[in-house]
């Protein structure tokens, strides 16, 4: 691998906090969402299932279809023989889905029925037209219900609602068990919750008639993969499918679940002469723009009476809901934080994916790593608290110490880097601990129920792909990659096209940052678009923004195709100034002789001999100074069931936690929040810090606000923001914020993962702090979300939340 | 349908509409001011805030009709004259990042100073509970609003 100091030439820029280039747009209101783009379309509605459970008797459009301006009417019937049904990736059953329902609903809110119109104002009129004669079936909700053996079939075909069943054992986990002094066993219920994107999904689709193609703009923060998927349900090739992603109002793993829209508007749009257009309304996001799935977990944690943590098991039943392509994605990935920021010598992991009526499943912020480090956060305070030792020594007794990095930890993972037991203590001390100790123990006694909570944790970033398919044993795609072209303009400035999606990181930024420092030049000479175009911008299947992976591949590519360039132009200097390429350095645009500063030639002049002055070039280069390069993560492994490597960073962060809990209203207020982190290298700290924070706020909501309840029949209870409760600026602490970096050995500039960050350690964090406060009550905390209702009932009767 | 007449960015608009044409809907597809977003159908979000006679309203709680002879800012009025302070202030502090409720937020900061030119951090959380953003965690939002404040007042006393 490259060293930092060959990667850069100047130190003027990487790890500065550099204004946005993004945000001139985003603050005047000039930004291109896919709805603000400016062509004429017809609009498009979507009939929804109003049954949890039920079979399509009969589907009549003819008053829709009948309506003046409409244009256009799909129904489940024409795309079950159109398309192929959705694909599988982690199940090991059988279960056929297709992208819109046909012969039953399984969810309230599944597509039933689209209809194109001259505005969605008729669109919405003619859907309410559409007649449809439903047999409600008996629904399934609950992971209990749906693992019975009589439970109705989600999928008749697979035979059980249990899709993916695994087992699997790793390092000395018998051992463990048969030494532990103690075993703790506890069982956690988790929550569905959602980072819903203030954009909810929005989709343009061309059908260009003459070319039997398709044109679609869609907010969609995987394209490389929803390419393949909507060619494969549509059965055409990819040359057949331009497609593009403008500006995205936020991704979070929510806008990877978007394609089989897009196969359902590209069968609209071949009825259609005009280009169609669907936006999500915020209620069908709700219902069916997909969620992090419900969980039940049962963990043993395996312990020393010194506090010593030998062994974990986990027995993880993921609610899936009812989308096979996420089904038991969510149990495979906690191998990746199984055991925390511990040194564990051995794992056992059983792992079921139950189908049910509740609505679809994504990778969410975090995809079932806040679950992890939730459950094994609470399990170390509990496992503290039996022990009578401080939440502080059960940690530093068993962190992984920088000695021992690289680590390997049972199933696998590689922590290449980070100082988990330092990260504790500066923590510690940006809040004070001992003083807030006391202070909470003094307000005690005068019946303000204050709390403490700690939580340390990793948080991994860049996916290996190919573990989705453990349980199969047939990788479809494995490692992690990313492609980047960057090309110097005939005038010296540079562009730049990346295969990966900005949905808010400021990717142009940081790019521009590191190019600059590459080249000897100022951000502002780099612009980047950040909106992709499959036609023009580098891609590949693993093309996206998601599990934090620009960091690494993502600028991987930038620097290893402005390497090329730079290595190009060097030569070409060395041509016109006739020196050789080691006696020249970059400088501030130019490119002199390292010995005297003026011989030398301007990146103008350079690409002016590249671009026009072609027969002045030396004869063995080629004209043009375009570079691309695709660059892969060096140390991913197939993953394989003895050995997983699902993740291929690893950062880490503590947050401490100060919370005032009211226990009569049962309102949890937040008194302090401390945040240390290690992302490893920064290259924009300004940048770092908003998503330290931003995820941090994600995991505040699903801890104490969120929650997807659905009613016994499978009706959604929470359909719009005024049930489904965000945390607003009133409700969320000021953090202070405490940085390390640990530079990552297998990055190139040492960068880690941040923008999953807080997401993760944040549950356990305020969990350990509410029980912490209520301990005079003696009430454990063993379900999320804490509400005031639960907060309530736990201090009154039950004791637990 | 309906005859309207209003100003929107200082400029006369008259258009026909349907009763049930929301006034974010007329702003965005009529007007084509797309700087002023949907982002929940409810009222919650605030993407959608602009300015009627000067006061911050919800345009997806709104119809077009109520805007009769009315006044309408949007995010496209605010920049007229070169960036206003709140939104210098809102590129300074890293405050933006997908973008989408930044309009919304800077309408609403844009309110708050011009009634409260000195606000506590208490009373811009307050004046922001309306809006959500779902990337920053707002605390680079409220240090905008804050810098903001701190830059308009010293312009001010110059």
């Amino acid at each position: 691998m490259m060293k930092l100091e060959e990667i850069l030439v100047t130190r003027n820029w990487v790890g500065k906090r550099v204004k946005r280039q993004e945000d001139i747009r985003f603050v005047k209101g000039e930004a291109s969402y896919v709805d603000d783009l400016d062509m004429d379309c017809h609009q498009v509605a979507i009939l929804r299932s109003p049954h949890a459970h039920a079979r399509i008797k009969k589907i009549d459009v003819t008053k829709a279809q009948a309506l003046k301006g409409v244009v256009a009417v799909l129904t489940g019937k024409e795309v079950a023989e159109q398309t192929k049904p959705i694909s599988a990736r982690a199940i090991t059953r059988p279960a056929i889905q297709y992208v819109m329902a046909v012969d039953k609903v399984r969810y309230v809110g599944e597509p039933v029925a689209a209809v194109a119109a001259e505005d969605r104002y008729i669109a919405e009129d003619a859907i309410e037209l559409i007649e449809v004669e439903y047999e409600s079936l008996p629904p399934v909700v609950n992971i209990d219900d749906a693992i019975k053996p009589d439970a109705p079939l989600v999928f008749e075909e697979a035979g059980s609602n249990v899709l993916m069943h695994d087992f699997m054992e790793h390092g000395k986990a018998e051992e463990a068990f048969k030494e532990a002094d103690l075993v703790l066993k506890e069982t956690f219920k988790m929550h569905r919750y959602s980072s819903t994107p203030l954009e909810p999904w929005a989709i343009i689709v061309d059908y260009e008639r003459a070319d039997d193609a398709f044109h679609v703009w869609a907010n969609d923060q995987h394209h490389g993969r929803s390419i393949t998927n909507i060619c494969n349900v549509l059965g055409i090739p990819i040359h057949k499918l331009r497609f593009q992603v403008p500006d995205s109002g936020g991704g979070f793993g929510i806008k990877l679940a978007l394609w089989p829209y897009i196969a359902i508007l590209a069968l609209l749009a071949k009825k259609s002469d005009k280009p169609i257009k669907w936006i999500q309304t915020r209620r069908e996001h709700l219902m069916a723009g997909s969620h992090a799935p419900d969980a039940n977990v049962e963990i043993e944690l395996a312990l020393k009476k010194d506090g010593t943590i030998l062994g974990v098991s986990v027995k993880d039943i993921q609610n899936d809901g009812s989308f096979v392509h996420t089904a038991g994605i969510y149990g495979l990935i906690k191998f990746a934080t199984m055991v925390g920021c511990y040194k564990i010598k051995g794992t056992k992991a059983e792992l079921l994916s139950v189908v049910t009526n509740k609505g679809p499943t994504v990778q969410n912020r975090g995809v079932g790593k806040p679950t992890m480090i939730f459950v094994l956060e609470r399990m170390v305070d509990l496992a503290a608290k039996k022990l009578g030792l401080e939440p502080t020594e059960i940690r530093f007794k068993n962190f992984v110490t920088p000695e021992l990095m690289p680590y390997t930890t049972p199933s696998g993972e590689i922590y290449e880097s980070g100082d988990y037991p330092e990260c504790l203590r500066k923590a510690l001390q940006l809040v004070g601990y001992e003083e807030l100790k006391k202070q909470r123990d003094a307000e005690r006694k005068n019946g303000r129920y204050i709390g403490i909570g700690i939580s340390s944790g990793v948080e991994p970033g860049t996916s290996n792909l190919g573990y989705y398919y453990t349980a199969r044993g047939t990788p479809e795609y494995t490692g992690n990659a990313e492609g980047a072209i960057v090309s110097v303009d005939y005038d010296g400035n540079v562009n730049v096209l990346v295969g990966s999606v900005d949905t808010g990181q400021g990717h142009g930024t940081t790019i521009a940052q590191v190019i600059a420092d590459m080249l000897g030049i100022t951000p502002d000479q780099v612009s980047m678009n950040a909106h992709v175009d499959s036609l023009i911008s580098p891609f590949l299947g693993h093309s996206g923004a998601y599990s934090n992976k620009f960091n690494d591949v993502d600028l991987g590519a930038v620097i290893m195709a402005t390497k090329k360039i730079r290595d190009k132009m060097l030569r070409l200097a060395a041509h016109m100034l006739k020196l050789d390429v080691g006696e020249l350095a970059l400088k501030h645009g130019k490119i002199c002789a390292t010995r005297d500063d003026t011989k030398a030639v301007s990146f103008k002049e350079i690409a002016s001999l590249a671009y026009k002055k072609i027969l002045f070039l030396p004869e063995d280069e080629e004209p043009g100074l375009k570079e691309i390069a695709y660059y892969r993560n060096p140390i991913a492994k197939l993953p394989s069931r003895t050995d997983f490597n699902i993740q291929l960073t690893h950062s880490n962060s503590v947050h401490i936690v100060v919370v005032d809990v009211d226990v009569q209203s049962g309102v949890v207020n937040f008194l302090r929040y401390g945040i240390v982190h290690d992302c490893g290298r920064q290259i924009n700290p300004g940048i770092v810090e908003g998503m330290a924070i931003g995820s941090t706020v994600h995991g505040i909501g699903a801890c104490l606000l969120e929650d997807f309840v659905y009613a016994e029949d499978g009706q959604l209870l929470a359909t719009t923001f005024m049930d489904y409760m965000k945390p607003l600026a009133m409700g969320v602490p000021k953090f202070e914020i405490g940085h390390m970096e640990s530079p990552c050995p297998y990055t190139l500039l040492g960068t880690k993962a941040v923008g999953e960050g807080g997401s993760l350690p944040s549950l356990a964090a305020i969990a350990n702090a509410v029980e912490d406060a209520l301990t005079p009550f003696g009430v454990k905390v063993t379900s999320l979300p804490i509400t005031p209702e639960k907060v309530v009932k736990a201090v009154t009767e039950t004791k637990q939340i | 349908m309906h005859r309207i007449r209003l100003k929107i960015n200082g400029k006369e608009h008259e258009d026909e509409v349907d009763s049930r044409v929301l006034l974010v809907h007329y702003l965005r597809e009529k007007a084509r001011l797309t700087g002023t977003h949907v982002g929940c159908d409810t009222g919650n979000c605030g993407a959608c805030t602009v300015h009627l006679n000067g006061k911050a309203i919800k345009s997806c709680m709104t119809l077009a009709v109520q805007a009769e002879g009315a006044e309408i800012t949007t995010i496209e009025g605010v920049s007229q004259n070169g960036l206003h302070p709140i939104q210098t202030a809102f590129m300074d502090k890293f405050a933006i990042q997908c973008g989408y409720c930044t309009p919304g937020m800077v309408m609403s900061a844009h309110a708050l100073l011009a009634e409260n030119p000195s606000p506590t951090e208490a009373e811009i959380r307050e004046a922001i509970e309306g809006n959500i953003c779902m990337c920053t965690g707002y605390q680079q939002i409220i240090e905008a609003i804050a810098s903001a404040a701190d830059a308009m007042r010293q312009a001010g006393k110059k």
